[in-house]
């Protein structure tokens, strides 16, 4: 008496429900050792239809009170067995992602041997401009790391991120899981979801997700260090980290999250609003807070200036991540991933502005007193010019973030610690440049005091000399530092070593060529106009014990630079040289007439010449003058 | 030590100081506040220890609200007024801050605040832990949801549940056996589902922070060492050595008491809290000390993996569910389904206590970190300015 459509009806649902609790695993020792999805594809079909057809019979209303305790039963009993299956496939693939070729340098080209299609190589020049910018940061003054102040050797060259550049400069989704297995996953998904098992779903996807992209992490070197561990490590461990993270960062962001989130998209697509969005999240967000904290951490360490460049790379790589980091997190739910992203930049360009204050800092109150033996360049000049040769290296990412000139000394402050500046002569110039320019005016500051430790008023003047001049020669060398220092101040500085060559020369000439003068010599009146012969003894023994002194002495002086070595000798002999070939013209027969002229006259011209020649090579001489030639 | 010369006057005064300790607190600030020339700095030291009292006194004041949500997130306002008041008058008063002791008292604090930071982030970890077994309530109230007819594919699905939830809550490390109970209750015994469970289902959420970190040693860092300040510290700081401390040991309370609260990898409660009395935030805060390790000695909260109020609930609430469907034969009796209805409504309350508060509860935490970075930021530049290179 039944209406045929319910005869038909029961008989679907009771071979459905024999389908169904035939893969009970609860129930019976076979449908626990195999898996549906792992065997006959005409099974899988089956078990679908069976799944579909048990679905079909919950709105069904013919069917009674207990027969709805039936279907609600059997409801349940696949979507178990459903979670187990989805479980398990997802397991079976989850180390199909090979991180490791996309990790390394693209001179063993294996990069795009992993991917299933759709690669996007990305441009060309891009990584020459990159790979040139990289070489230029390696070049650093090679007498540096013979120094005390040998911080910059580590921020060499960083070639080995560039080789990522190639293969992860943009995003580019990989494929996690083949097309025909995301097929059963979407038959799986929209069936737990249509049945109202959401929940179960997401949660068993997320959790086999989150260990999938927790060994890839292992195998990009992303580590779990908390914030202390970071701050116990030396800064050598902690630039390599840096470097290695930023590598992986690239990965993680650009191929890793947006594989995953397009997986996400693939399986659950059009099957409820933003369930594809919450697996996702669910998957990822705990990964990418693990990611970005050592970031964080960096970027909260504490600020010395060695960490600059590191912090500038970290930075960089961050402002070219986030345009890839608000596509892949577009979504509302992951809003404090975006919010953290931003909030490390901007905390790395805080501490990158910070270390350059810092920098500042050090460098005006660098304390050593021991003068550098000889008067040659201070380490604290080679140092400070190494970094903001460095800095300028970096300037296109500094410009835009030093925004507030230097704070000064004003120029009527009389604090003694601190040069003035007046920066109203250095209008247009942009904040670093004026940055740049008070650290040079810093380091003269400070150089001077060092002058005045040193005993020989002339080795004061030779020692600003040559530390002005290896200032200047540095500026010269880099032409981004040139153009921000302008020629307007290397002029001034130009003008200053001068100055100081023209003082040393006085201060250790003038009593030398003093021996040498007229005045004095002339007796007059009387009846013998001559000469005094006591006084002229008197003038080429003090000329002979200051020149043998002064030779001593500032033999082992140095000038580092061979054309400023030069110049100052000749210089020197320009004066020198004339003067006693004069004083000798006029003078020596006066001594020759008389006893032992050996004693008086020592130096022959070309003694002299000579001996110049031995001025501020490094090294003493032997005490054993050359004589007279004749 | 008698104190008739003048020469061990000031040895007297100290023991004045000490031996009065235990009375007023405003006699003892006399004797300091005889010695400290600014009249300012003193009353707004002053301010700033009633105001931490008050805060205190109030976070004590119901032993109701002890280890809610809600107290929680109090806490950790209070904590950034706090803060925020700490930095202010630190501000106020920058140049006394790189003279000595000021400077080394200084740059501890901000030493034990970057050690909190790793507590915040292991916070942040648990917090995610408690919203994952808030997605398998979840699924529970779905499935004996109160409209429907309840029948025994429902309870089953609840049970699964219920059966993940309670080994989630589990401490880590006893998981392994409650690994095994699981499957027996479900009767498999398939190594390979096993294995597949144990690396896809229950290591679901993974701490953000290496197998080697703990807690309870993070706590002990942040509180080590951490002494009352001597007198004649008081005086060469003009008083501000007492507000450094004072903010330390709200630091070290706050983060004590977050790693009491929520979930977090060893969670150790045994930090040694000595305050001295003298202060008078010292009372109100020993107080909740007091009653926050109670709680953790109870016999059924020992094993807790954090002691919030609302996990206590959930604890409670998932156990008699349990029991209640573990007892429950099919077809089930109206009385039997009255009572599962209403350990769904308790559940359901508990549910709706956790939903609202977890959100917020991240965004604070989130906002304690900031606050001490950037007050750390801060104090450690304009130290540096004062001084040499390191």
């Amino acid at each position: 008496m039944e209406p045929p459509e319910n005869y038909v009806l029961e008989g679907s649902f009771e071979s459905a429900e024999k389908i169904i609790l035939r893969w009970d695993s609860t129930a019976s020792e076979e449908a626990r050792e195999k898996m549906i999805f792992e065997g006959d594809r005409c099974e899988v079909d089956r078990y679908l239809q069976a799944v579909d057809e048990i679905q079909r019979s919950i709105s069904s209303t013919s069917i009674s009170g207990d027969g709805q305790s039936k279907v609600n039963s059997a409801i349940q009993i696949a979507m178990a067995r459903l979670e187990d299956e989805f479980r398990n496939i997802l397991l079976a693939h989850i180390h199909a992602f090979d991180v490791d070729s996309l990790a390394t340098d693209p001179s063993s080209s294996s990069c795009s041997r992993t991917e299933s299609g759709g690669d996007h190589f990305d441009d060309d020049d891009e990584d020459r401009q990159q790979l040139g910018q990289e070489q230029e940061k390696d070049h650093l003054d090679s007498t540096t790391s013979s120094t005390t102040y040998d911080v910059l050797k580590h921020s060499e060259s960083n070639t080995s991120v560039s080789s990522s550049y190639r293969s992860t400069s943009c995003i580019r989704e990989i494929e996690l899981i083949p097309e025909e297995t995301i097929e059963d996953l979407k038959n799986i998904a929209q069936r737990m979801i249509a049945a109202g098992y959401l929940r179960e779903c997401t949660q068993v996807y997320g959790s086999v997700r989150k260990s999938a992209i927790d060994s890839s992490f292992k195998r990009l070197g992303v580590e779990k260090l908390s914030i202390g561990d970071i701050q116990r490590l030396e800064w050598d461990a902690l630039e390599t980290k840096i470097r290695r993270w930023i590598r992986a960062a690239k990965v993680c962001v650009r191929i890793l999250f947006a594989s995953e989130k397009r997986l996400c998209e693939q399986i659950f697509d059009g099957i409820g609003t933003a369930i594809d969005d919450a697996c996702f999240m669910e998957t990822v967000k705990g990964p990418a807070i693990q990611l970005f904290n050592f970031a964080e951490a960096i970027s909260i360490s504490r600020r010395s200036p060695e960490k600059l460049f590191k912090i500038l790379d970290l930075h960089d790589a961050l402002v070219e991540l986030m345009p890839d980091i608000e596509i892949v997190f577009d979504s509302k739910s992951s809003d404090s991933i975006r919010v953290q992203a931003a909030e490390i930049l901007s905390r790395l360009a805080e501490a990158a502005r910070g270390i350059l204050s810092e920098f500042e800092n050090a460098v005006l109150k660098e304390p050593s007193k021991v003068p550098v033996p000889g008067g040659t360049i201070h380490p604290l000049t080679r140092y400070v010019m190494n970094y903001i040769s460095l800095i300028s290296d970096y300037k296109q990412t500094l410009i835009e973030l030093i925004m507030s000139k230097p704070s000064t000394g004003s120029r009527y402050s009389g604090d003694p610690s601190t040069p003035d500046m007046d920066f109203a002569e250095l209008e247009g110039k942009t904040p670093l440049a004026l940055h740049l320019i008070w650290v040079i005016v810093i380091l003269q500051f400070n150089l001077d005091g060092k002058s005045k430790h040193y005993k020989d008023a002339s080795l004061v003047h030779l020692f600003m000399m040559n530390n002005v001049h290896y200032i200047v020669q540095k500026v010269k060398s880099s032409p981004e530092l040139r153009e921000m220092i302008g020629d307007d101040y290397l002029r001034k500085m130009t003008g200053k070593f001068r100055q100081a060559a023209t003082n040393y020369q006085r201060a250790t000439w003038v009593k030398v060529l003093y021996c040498l003068r007229d005045e004095g010599l002339h007796i007059s009146g009387g009846f013998s106009s001559g000469v005094s012969k006591s006084a002229l003894r008197e003038r080429f023994k003090s000329f002979n014990a200051m020149f043998e002194e002064v030779h001593r002495t500032q033999a082992t002086w140095l000038i580092p630079d061979s054309q400023l070595r030069e110049e100052l000798r000749i210089s020197i002999s320009e004066k020198l040289i004339p003067a006693y070939r004069s004083f000798l013209g006029r003078f020596r027969s006066h001594i020759e007439s008389g006893k032992h002229p050996e004693n008086y006259i020592k130096y022959s011209v070309e003694d002299l010449e000579t001996s110049v020649l031995d001025f501020f090579e490094g090294y003493p001489v032997s005490q054993h003058l050359r004589r007279r030639s004749q | 030590m008698p104190a008739t010369t003048d020469s061990s006057a000031a040895a007297s005064f100290t023991n004045i100081g000490r031996s009065i300790l235990s009375l007023r607190r405003d006699q003892v600030h006399s004797i300091e506040g005889m010695n400290m020339q600014h009249h300012d700095a003193d009353t707004e030291l002053e301010s700033f220890q009633k105001r931490v009292t008050d805060r205190f006194l109030d976070l004590s004041s119901s032993s109701d609200e002890l280890l809610t949500l809600s107290w929680v997130q109090k806490l950790l306002q209070s904590f950034l007024i706090s803060q925020d008041e700490f930095r202010q008058i630190l501000f106020r008063n920058k140049s006394q801050l790189h003279k000595p002791p000021m400077d080394r008292l200084i740059a501890d604090y901000f030493e034990r605040s970057v050690k909190a930071l790793d507590v915040c982030n292991a916070i942040r970890d648990g917090i995610e832990q408690i919203r994952q077994w808030q997605k398998l309530i979840e699924i529970v109230l779905i499935a004996l949801d109160n409209k429907k007819l309840i029948g025994e594919g429902h309870f089953r699905r609840a049970k699964k549940a219920m059966v993940d939830l309670a080994i989630s809550m589990l401490d880590e490390k006893e998981s392994g056996s409650a690994l095994a109970n699981r499957n027996r209750s479900f009767g498999r015994n398939n190594v390979r589902d096993n294995l597949h469970k144990s690396l896809g289902h229950f290591r679901s959420l993974s701490w953000s922070v290496s197998r080697s970190w703990s807690a309870a040693r993070q706590l002990q860092a942040i509180g080590n060492n951490l002494n009352a300040p001597r007198s004649h510290e008081i005086m060469a700081t003009n008083g501000l050595a007492n507000l450094v401390f004072t903010m330390s040991f709200v630091l070290l309370f706050v983060m004590w008491a977050l790693v009491a609260a929520i979930p977090c990898q060893d969670r150790g409660l045994q930090v040694h809290f000595s305050m001295s009395r003298q202060f008078s935030w010292a009372a109100p805060m020993l107080m909740l000390h007091e009653r926050i390790m109670e709680e953790s000695k109870k016999r059924d909260r020992r094993n807790a993996s954090g002691l919030l109020r609302e996990i206590y609930q959930i604890e409670k609430s998932t156990r008699l569910m349990n029991e209640l469907l573990d007892s429950a034969q099919f077809p089930i009796t109206e009385e039997k389904e009255g009572e599962v209805r209403q350990r769904v409504q308790e559940l359901s309350m508990v549910f709706e206590s956790i939903k609202g508060g977890l959100n917020p509860l991240e965004g604070q935490v989130r906002e304690v970190f900031h606050k001490i970075v950037r007050s750390r930021t801060e104090g450690l530049d304009s130290l540096g300015k004062g001084n040499g290179p390191d």
